[in-house]
């Protein structure tokens, strides 16, 4: 079999970092999730599960057949989008959402017309949208420091430093120093983890309008531009040819049954993806397909230990989670504020959707990530509408005189 | 160059940077003015105006009594008002005066627990901080270690709150809040000569009027600002006094000509701007009032692309200073009138003015440069934490500042050029 031939230890360590770094960062939001929504661990348990299996089916079989290495996860951006819809959004309502959403990629995969979609968003609103979707966790970090000022300022100095020193790896050890942190000043206490293998709980979905246009929508649009759109660009990039088709089928199809169990929208990743596409993973690129499979391999683990992985989040302080996905968040959020702040050609409607998703606010039962789309995409039509004929455009987007 | 030298301080102060003058600034001023600057004015000055909220709610939670609060309002006004006439007027730049906002909540919690006239006596001191440091120039130095990307990204977080404020209001007041916010859109799209912010104001009115708002509880007063002696002890100073003079030297005036200089006016007179605010704010320890400074807000109102004409924006500021000098007596009516007006009105008003201006600070933080020092400035300006007591502006431009050299050093213009700047801090010594 030409996958063990092709097999290199550099390839399986990129695919087990990026791992690692998915059970560092985005899944302390998707933690931050269930806490929101009062789930108990076992249920919570589940959900790790289905990510894991969507993103390791996926991943293995992907990397498989195309010959590349396609690096899945679950879509971060989405995970944030729950936190503040739950607990008013019901378990089954958010399935049924996730459903939706998945169909609505399968269908944008299907057709082929990915490219074109994502061209049709204007940069800045999808960036402002990301970026006030993510904003709140970022703020969070320095609400803790009111909290848990040691805790806080500890896991500052660890990012900053890591950051610095080990760009690649930050995110890992920063999970290790906070862990080592939070058990010696917070006193948590690990005793509690142990090996404790899956249990997958069923949920029955249920659809909604309010959850469609609150959850699904936004959740397909997010994972389109948050994640297939730099996936696929750190992938072409990297110099594969791939087309979007079977990626977007592949992840949305797997994702369908992953739902039923609570697994969040299937994606490629696009925060650890670089990891497994570049000369670290391997110097022959036609070689690097082995990360793919090595980093669904790692995932099928993840999911087979997800009881274990929920008790060790559990057994750790509230502050400390909001922390994790606050400082590995950062780079997301500076980076999207930048992409919105940079399209001057359209600012005042990114920063409107901005400031609506950033707001929180809620209307007929509907959260401010709709809401931000649905007034900043008005706002661009009636400020900066580029098919009429617009005499002050130039005025509006600069603000400067020649 | 030899000009004539008007203003004897110009003579013994070569740091005061040179402005247009006084002499025939009444008569620039009427032939300036126009009606885009005659509207941002307006807008800012009732911004301002609004901002007496600020304190009434700050009073209101420290237990001051009403009849201080009051004086205090009316002395904002009327002494920042003086000096917003001159400032902008001599320099014929954008500058409006007003008052420290997070000064004037540092203010009302610290009276309690030091006395007013031991309050206002730290004020004194760090309005004679201020003052030193304009007249000896070091406002370079200080905007040198605290770069604009950093300073933007604090003026960002301190702004957003406005313009999230303009948005929530959405939620329970759909239809004023929606007629208002698309009229402005509309208005500046299609509306060539009428300012947009103009257009909302007075739909926003007329939909006010048509919907029958209640104006029975606006009562009119009259009353002028009150002397004061003020008392000094170490206390207050430690407390109060020097995180006052470090927000004013540190943030209000960096703030302010980081938005100026942002909006394309390169020679904004740092030095007298801190040196003017400094005198403004000794003054003000004689009158219940807590400090003088250059005012972020406004002068975003009144520099920005809704002012109109670049070099007649100065205007704005002037009108400003007669709004807040023509109201100070009568803020007790104004504040009763503010209050007829659902709280949602001057908020939407505010994000609106405030917006393009929330991009271009975001613009400019989000510019490239001190990416990570710019970036946690502006989170922690978002978070509104208090550390020591001191609150979440100062912290974003001190640990911006200080991240930002551990992390990014070669972003500071001394690292790159570090010659230049020894030879400026030795001539500003």
């Amino acid at each position: 079999m030409s996958l063990l031939k092709d097999a290199s230890l550099p390839a399986i360590t990129a695919g087990f970092i990026a791992v690692l770094i998915s059970y560092a960062g985005p899944l302390a939001i998707f933690f931050q999730a269930a806490q929101s929504a009062e789930i108990s661990p076992q249920m919570m348990s589940s959900w790790v599960w289905a990510i894991s299996i969507g993103a390791a089916v996926s991943g293995i079989g992907l990397s498989l057949w195309l010959r590349v290495p396609v690096v899945t996860a679950w879509s971060a951006p989405g995970t944030a989008l729950l936190v503040t819809l739950f607990p008013e959004l019901s378990l089954n309502e958010a399935v049924g959402a996730y459903l939706t959403a998945a169909l609505i990629v399968f269908a944008v995969g299907v057709s082929g017309s990915f490219d074109r979609i994502v061209a049709l968003i204007p940069p800045g609103i999808a960036a402002a949208m990301m970026a006030g979707i993510l904003f709140q966790f970022g703020v969070g970090v320095f609400t803790s420091l009111e909290e848990s000022p040691l805790l806080a300022l500890g896991m500052l100095a660890a990012y900053l430093g890591f950051k610095r020193l080990f760009p690649r790896y930050f995110l890992v050890l920063l999970l290790l120093v906070g862990i080592v942190l939070a058990v010696g000043l917070e006193g948590a206490s690990l005793a509690g983890v142990s090996w404790q293998l899956a249990s997958p709980v069923p949920i029955r979905p249920e659809w909604t309008l309010s959850a469609t246009l609150s959850l699904a929508l936004p959740l397909a649009l997010v994972s389109l531009t948050g994640q297939f759109l730099p996936g696929m660009a750190i992938l072409r990039g990297a110099g594969y040819t791939t087309q979007a088709r079977p990626i977007l089928t592949v992840t949305s199809l797997v994702s369908l049954p992953m739902a039923l169990f609570g697994g969040i929208t299937t994606v490629v990743a696009a925060i650890t993806a670089a990891i497994c596409t570049g000369k670290a993973a391997h110097p022959d690129p036609d070689k690097r397909y082995v990360a793919g499979v090595a980093n669904g391999g790692f995932y099928l683990l993840g999911a087979l230990f997800s009881g274990s992985i929920v008790l060790l989040f559990t057994s750790l302080p509230v502050t400390f989670v909001a922390l994790l996905a606050g400082l590995a968040l950062i780079g997301a959020i500076s980076g999207n504020l930048g992409a919105a702040a940079a399209e001057k050609e359209h600012l005042e409607a990114s920063i409107i959707t901005f400031l609506a998703t950033a707001s929180g606010m809620s209307l007929f039962g509907l959260g401010s990530a709709f809401w931000g789309v649905a007034i900043g995409g008005a706002a661009y039509l009636a400020l900066h509408r580029p098919w009429a004929p617009a005499r002050r455009r130039g005025a509006l987007a600069t603000g400067e005189k020649p | 160059m030899t000009s004539i030298i008007k203003n004897p301080l110009e003579h013994n102060v070569k740091h005061i940077e040179k402005g247009a003058g006084l002499a025939t600034a009444p008569r620039d001023f009427l032939r300036d003015l126009n009606a885009d600057n005659l509207s941002a004015g307006v807008v800012a000055g009732i911004f301002g105006l609004s901002a007496g909220v600020i304190h009434i709610s700050a009073g209101t939670a420290a237990g001051l009594p009403q009849e201080f609060t009051l004086l205090w309002v009316i002395s904002y006004l009327l002494i920042n008002g003086l000096f917003g006439l001159f400032l902008p007027a001599y320099y014929r730049l954008p500058l409006p005066m007003a008052n420290s906002i997070p000064g004037a909540l540092l203010f009302a919690a610290i009276i309690p627990l030091v006395g007013l006239n031991e309050a206002l006596g730290a004020t004194l001191m760090a309005g004679a901080i201020a003052l030193v440091v304009g007249l000896a120039g070091w406002m370079s130095l200080v905007m040198r270690l605290i770069p604009m990307p950093i300073v933007m990204g604090m003026v960002a977080g301190i702004l957003l709150k406005f313009g999230t404020n303009m948005v929530m209001p959405l939620q329970n007041a759909l239809v004023p809040a929606t007629i208002m916010i698309l009229s402005f859109f509309f208005a500046a799209r299609y509306l060539r000569r009428v300012p947009p912010l103009v257009v909302t104001l007075l739909v926003g009115v007329g939909y006010m009027a048509l919907s029958g708002a209640d104006f029975s509880s606006v009562t009119f007063s009259f009353k002028l600002p009150e002397f004061i002696m003020p008392a000094f002890t170490l206390e207050a100073f430690l407390a109060y006094g020097l995180p006052l003079a470090l927000i004013l030297v540190g943030m209000e005036t960096p703030a302010g000509v980081g938005l100026v200089k942002g909006m394309g006016y390169k020679s904004a007179p740092a030095n007298a701007i801190t040196a003017l605010g400094g005198f403004g704010t000794m003054v003000s320890a004689f009158f219940n009032l807590h400090s003088t400074c250059i005012a972020a807000p406004m002068t975003g109102i009144c520099s920005g692309p809704e002012a109109g004409s670049h070099d007649k924006r100065w205007v704005a500021a002037v009108i400003v200073g007669i709004i807040f000098v023509t109201a100070a007596p009568f803020y007790g009516f104004v504040f009763s009138l503010i209050e007829a007006m659902p709280s949602y009105f001057i908020a939407i008003v505010a994000g609106l003015a405030l917006l393009r201006v929330i991009g271009s600070a975001m613009h400019m933080t989000f510019s490239g440069k001190h990416e990570v020092g710019a970036m946690f400035s502006f989170l922690i300006a978002v978070s509104g934490i208090q550390i020591l007591g001191i609150g979440s502006s100062f912290w974003a431009l001190v640990l911006g500042a200080g991240l930002s050299m551990l992390v990014e050093f070669r972003d500071f213009d001394f690292s790159r050029d570090s010659s230049t700047s020894r030879e400026a801090a030795a001539s500003a010594r």
